[in-house]
């Protein structure tokens, strides 16, 4: 792609999440979450292979329709209240409306069938901007929007935590694993959203390192199925000998950082005295406990049957950037002591 | 002026049903047309005359203008037209949704399909709607320029994705 429209490109996805952040208008918040959707198309279907240019329309028609349902709920809370700030206190019903809107854009379940697909279509590196930075703009409308609908939020945390773990269990590719990962991960940040809104702000971050440094890992390692993952051992060894602990933070295993926002969403759910839901939430989190354990075994844990000529396979230059992957490896690795500071970060 | 109204919103689900009906784009421009057409109109029965003025002159007379000459360059040999089965079914299976939805929007002083409610108000001379054009390119600064930006966005991500015509992967649906 021309560098200079790879420049406006990425321009105007950043452009689009710092309006819907900074906007305190329900048409403003449209425009950047609309921009967000435009920009990352090319992006998508650069390689203009055919199953590329699915992903994309898939992409196009979920975020084009979550936004115009989106706008007709800013436009009926207008109607209804009479304005259009996101931080008013809004009508019940487009409350209701936005919630599943955002819901949709985010790959909440049940609207989360076409993150397997478009996660499958793309690249690892698009994949990685669909993860985390598409991520952020809904999420943050979602914090903002008052009074909430309770049990709408919980019954979405928990149906993306059930099916975030139970879809993954299936898989061999990893991009439809790492898509069900996020939806299981989004549904913990949706679950403690009305109650502490700091710890799915903490959850987002923890995630947005985790699945970071894990899409680049599988960038390094060239592996997008199980059995790739299999025979790159000998590609990276230092960094197949850390994956496994990058991967359990995913699903949140003590003693990795991943723990913490687990943690400390199940002592919040039991603070507001809803512990069958904490209870139904943590074994979930055992579902996709379960895939995240196999990626592990196939990578690092079991060398598979091979002939000797296929075990070591060529390593050449590779042009990757290994900095930000060294630095979110560790930071996803090593920074749960670090929980009281990370909680002074949050409290916002 | 009530019935007029009521013609015109007919006119624009009618539209917009034989855009989603999946004809051919040239078609589906027609549709646009129509649908841009009849709610320019109900636009203008509300009282915004400036409006519906820049939707003609620039959704249709510069954006479908546009989207009708790039898609004569990737011509289609045998189009699908608005007669078509396929279409047709479409068609009538969206309008009976939308009978559907209108069946439920009676009341005691709107029976049967006549729900639609007039908006008629005195004439003014402050309009409320060219007031706010003239707002976003006064004190609106930032944001006009924004509106620009995503325009611009809006036509370089259609160039990407459909770079290479008939060697990419952007082809002509029957």
């Amino acid at each position: 792609m021309s560098p200079y429209v790879l420049a406006l490109l990425l321009f105007s996805l950043g452009l689009g999440t710092t309006m819907t952040f900074a906007s305190s208008h329900w048409l403003l918040a449209w425009v950047g979450l609309e921009i967000n959707t435009l920009a990352i198309l090319p992006l998508m279907a650069q390689n203009h292979h055919p199953r590329a240019v699915e992903a994309a329309t898939k992409y196009f028609l979920i975020q084009a329709g979550g936004a115009a349902v989106l706008l007709f709920a800013g436009t009926t809370n207008a109607y209804l209240t009479g304005q259009w700030d996101i931080q008013q206190a809004a009508h019940p019903l487009p409350i209701a409306i936005i919630t599943l809107a955002l819901a949709l854009k985010l790959g909440l379940a049940p609207l989360h069938s076409w993150m397997p697909e478009v996660f499958q279509g793309l690249s690892l590196t698009t994949g990685l901007v669909l993860a985390t930075w598409q991520k952020l703009a809904p999420l943050t409308l979602l914090l903002q929007i008052q009074p909430v609908n309770s049990p709408l939020l919980i019954f979405l945390g928990l149906a993306s935590t059930l099916i975030g773990g139970w879809g993954g269990l299936n898989q061999t590719q990893l991009r439809k694993i790492l898509a069900y990962s996020s939806t299981a991960q989004l549904g913990w940040m949706v679950l403690v959203l009305q109650f502490a809104p700091s710890l799915t702000t903490l959850a987002i971050l923890v995630y947005i390192a985790a699945a970071t440094a894990t899409f680049l890992t599988l960038k390094l390692a060239k592996a997008t199925s199980i059995n790739m993952l299999a025979i790159s051992w000998a590609k990276a060894p230092a960094l197949v000998a850390l994956t496994p602990l990058v991967l359990l933070s995913l699903a949140g295993l003590p003693p990795m950082t991943g723990f913490m926002p687990k943690w400390l969403i199940l002592q919040e759910l039991s603070k507001q005295e809803l512990a069958p839901t904490a209870t139904l939430a943590a074994l979930t989190a055992l579902l996709s406990l379960y895939y995240y354990l196999r990626l592990t075994y196939a990578m690092t844990l079991t060398m598979f049957p091979n002939n000797l000529a296929g075990t070591l396979p060529w390593r050449l230059p590779s042009h990757q950037l290994t900095l930000p992957l060294a630095c979110l490896a560790i930071a996803t690795i090593s920074l749960l002591p670090l929980t009281p500071a990370a909680l002074a970060l949050v409290a916002l | 002026m009530l019935y007029c109204g009521y013609l015109l919103m007919f006119g624009v689900v009618v539209g917009m049903a034989a855009v989603a009906a999946n004809p051919s784009p040239f078609y589906a421009a027609l549709g646009l047309v129509m649908v841009a057409a009849m709610g320019c109109g109900f636009i203008m029965c509300l009282g915004g005359t400036f409006s519906c003025l820049v939707l003609f002159l620039i959704y249709l007379g510069g954006m479908l203008v546009v989207f009708a000459y790039s898609v004569a360059l990737c011509s289609d040999a045998l189009p699908t037209g608005l007669a078509e089965g396929s279409v047709l079914k479409s068609m009538v299976g969206y309008l009976g949704l939308t009978g559907v939805v209108a069946l439920f929007q009676q009341s005691s002083e709107a029976p049967l399909f006549w729900w639609f409610v007039g908006q008629e108000s005195e004439m003014s001379v402050m309009q409320g709607e060219t007031e706010g054009v003239s707002e976003a390119y006064g004190s609106g600064g930032i944001l006009l320029l924004t509106c620009g930006w995503a325009l611009l966005v809006a036509l370089y991500v259609a160039l990407e994705v459909s770079r290479g015509c008939s060697r990419g992967p952007v082809r002509p649906i029957k």
